[in-house]
């Protein structure tokens, strides 16, 4: 049996997920009133053309540029932590933590940690320089958006 | 005469002290962020979005508009300096910029690139000026059938005009019109696609999709491509002055340029990347000096420079006067602005006189400021380019954060915002195009609003898209846009 190519595995992944939606679609209530349009056509229009398309996606050849480059070996051989596939892991992590505890700890202590943590992760050394920088920033955001704009944003742990 | 009259109201609303300061900071954030390799327009106005969301619309715009023709001007600088455009209007200028910055000649590279800009930008608002309120008198006979077709369109084109597949440009497109249906269907309170959850009742907000799949892709991307701290090399800036005989040269290609990039920038789809190809090619085609393109020929800097702040202009004539945005850029730019509670379309002319000719009169104090900023500043704003990268993109993130928070104050978005940076990665890394998912996040919802209204004024009848002349026309330039590049592929094949 030939190996799908990455067109074909997204195109069954696509149709996966234009199958979902319709179906998710024919449970969409119809109005009491009679309508000439319903709030369930342009849905089923939708999710029947993303299956068609995705129907033409399994057809096409994928170019070049349609698959992720090859990893540089000089990354690859770093620690696995330092590897750039874990860099982006360890950022989506970094950021659905500060999500979560942003309303417990604070924007301005969240957003610092943040900040500082991830550039010294990225590997940045001067961290003196970093602190400055992203404090100073995130001191700024934060007054201008409290004192300026009179948007709230929440103070957690600090008094202010 | 009228338009004189309306330009004087309009400069009565740029000159105001604040309208002032927000032009200077939007062109000077604009330019910075635009410099950044990797950060785009769309980027930098996503990033606007939430300090724009509190003010005055016709403020909001106007800063919003410095903010992306500063980002088109910044590009050209990373274009030159680094061969590293940030913009991809401006890689264009890469082409004869950098070779010119490499032979010591950066600091009259990035003074042409500054005049080109300045022209091409002030020819192109008095083009605005006459164009859009024509245009603006002609769009007010339109009806839903003929706003879907424009909508239709508007799509096509943003798809077939883009260098990455076709299929993937229409996926990316349907897409982004199921995002902008989630939600509670205003015209029957239906829910739909809302999975039980109330955080998606008012559906997913514009900016949470546009910072996500943009800007905190790029950081990802960024994270992928080594993201550390490798610094590029960046050439000495050297003297900003032009000889008069330099002056006589370049004039002929801006001027040209700069009309070219005008039109371009109006057409659906097209915009500032393909009107400085277009004005990059037509100059090389014309130029005696031709083969000295790509070699640090000065009218190479020129002719790009010009038409891609033009088609920047240009590109806010169908925003303004149809409410139809021709590129992601202003899709994101109707985003703020519907966001700021003004609807963009014909009757925008009348209702918010201040918002049209503000921003209009804004655009000519922009683009002084973007020349008298940027020629003397020029060494000093281009050392924004040390930033140590890992700082960089720590900063991007935090700066996405805050704008999303910051509307919503929804710890729920926060993790929208990034599951759409995932995707967005998957979608560069798999080259599915990205201005076609939130042009149609922006049109999603109009369109089928559009869509059902006519079909309720036909009862029903379909036939009212093919009916009415201007939704048929329309539509069969959308199917063209779509069936021209698949038939030029197929003769290709044909002939190889």
């Amino acid at each position: 049996m030939t190996r799908l190519n990455s067109n074909q595995i997204l195109a069954l992944l696509l149709a996966l997920v234009a199958l979902g939606y319709l179906a998710m679609a024919w449970q969409i209530p119809a109005f009491p009133l009679p309508r000439p349009i319903d709030s369930d056509l342009f849905p089923k229009v939708l999710g029947f053309t993303l299956l068609g398309l995705s129907l033409l996606l399994f057809l096409e050849r994928p170019q070049a540029q349609d698959a992720p480059p090859a990893p540089d070996p000089e990354e690859q051989a770093r620690p696995l932590l330092l590897r750039p596939w874990s860099r982006v892991v360890v950022t989506a992590l970094a950021i659905a933590a500060y999500a979560l505890l942003l309303v417990p700890v604070g924007f301005v202590l969240a957003s610092t940690l943040l900040g500082v943590g991830l550039t010294a992760y990225y590997g940045y050394r001067r961290h003196g320089v970093n602190l400055a920088a992203i404090l100073g920033v995130v001191l700024a955001l934060y007054l201008t958006m409290t004192r300026v704009m009179d948007v709230y944003l929440p103070t957690g742990v600090l008094p202010f | 005469m009228e338009a004189l009259n309306n330009l004087m109201y309009g400069f009565g609303i740029a000159l105001e002290p604040m309208n002032i300061a927000y032009v200077f900071f939007g062109v000077f954030a604009g330019t910075i962020i635009g410099m950044l390799p990797g950060l785009g327009p769309i980027s930098a106005l996503a990033l606007m979005i939430p300090i724009t969301f509190a003010m005055e619309p016709s403020s909001g715009l106007i800063l919003m508009a410095g903010v992306y023709y500063g980002a088109i001007f910044g590009g050209s600088t990373s274009s030159i300096l680094l061969n590293a455009p940030g913009v991809a209007g401006t890689v264009a200028t890469s082409f004869d910029g950098y070779p010119m910055a490499k032979q010591g000649m950066a600091g009259k590279a990035l003074a042409i690139a500054a005049y080109a800009s300045f022209i091409g930008g002030t020819i192109s608002i008095v083009f605005l000026m006459l164009v859009a309120p024509l245009l603006s008198k002609v769009a007010v006979s339109f009806g839903p059938a003929e706003y879907f077709a424009l909508m239709v369109l508007g799509l096509t084109a943003v798809v077939s005009l883009s260098d990455k597949s076709l299929v993937k440009g229409l996926i990316a497109a349907v897409v982004g019109v199921m995002i902008s249906i989630m939600g509670i269907d205003l015209q029957t309170g239906t829910e739909r696609f809302t999975f039980g959850s109330a955080h998606l009742l008012d559906g997913i907000d514009f900016l949470v999709v546009a910072l996500g799949i943009f800007a905190l892709a790029e950081v990802f991307v960024m994270l992928l491509r080594g993201g550390g701290g490798k610094e590029q090399p960046r050439n000495a800036i050297g003297s900003l002055r032009l000889t008069r005989g330099e002056v006589k040269e370049i004039a002929g290609p801006i001027g040209r340029s700069s009309v070219l990039g005008f039109f371009t920038g109006v057409l659906p789809g097209a915009g500032a990347t393909i009107g400085s190809f277009l004005g990059y090619s037509m100059e090389k085609r014309l130029a005696k000096d031709g083969d000295t393109f790509g070699k640090g020929n000065i009218k190479g800097v020129a002719a790009p420079e010009s038409a891609n702040n033009a088609a920047c202009t240009g590109s806010f004539v169908p925003l303004l006067t149809l409410g139809v945005p021709g590129s992601g850029t202003t899709a994101v730019l109707l985003g703020a602005l519907l966001v700021m509670g003004v609807t963009p379309g014909p009757m925008m002319l009348e209702q918010r006189p201040d918002v049209f000719w503000g921003v209009i009169a804004s655009m000519y104090i922009g683009n002084i400021f973007l020349l008298v900023l940027n020629l003397p500043l020029i060494p000093l704003i281009a050392r924004i380019l040390d930033l140590p990268r890992p700082l960089l993109l720590s900063l991007i993130l935090i700066f996405c954060m805050i704008g999303v928070y910051g509307m919503s104050f929804s710890v729920f978005d926060l993790l929208l915002l990034l599951g759409f940076g995932l995707l967005g990665l998957g979608m560069r890394l798999f080259g599915f195009p990205a201005a076609p998912l939130i042009l149609a996040l922006i049109l999603g919802n109009i369109m089928e609003e559009s869509m059902r209204r006519a079909l309720q004024i036909s009862g029903g009848d379909w036939m009212i898209f093919v009916e009415k002349p201007i939704s048929l026309v329309l539509l069969v330039i959308a199917l063209l846009s779509l069936a021209l590049p698949l038939a030029r592929k197929a003769l290709q094949r044909a002939l190889a």
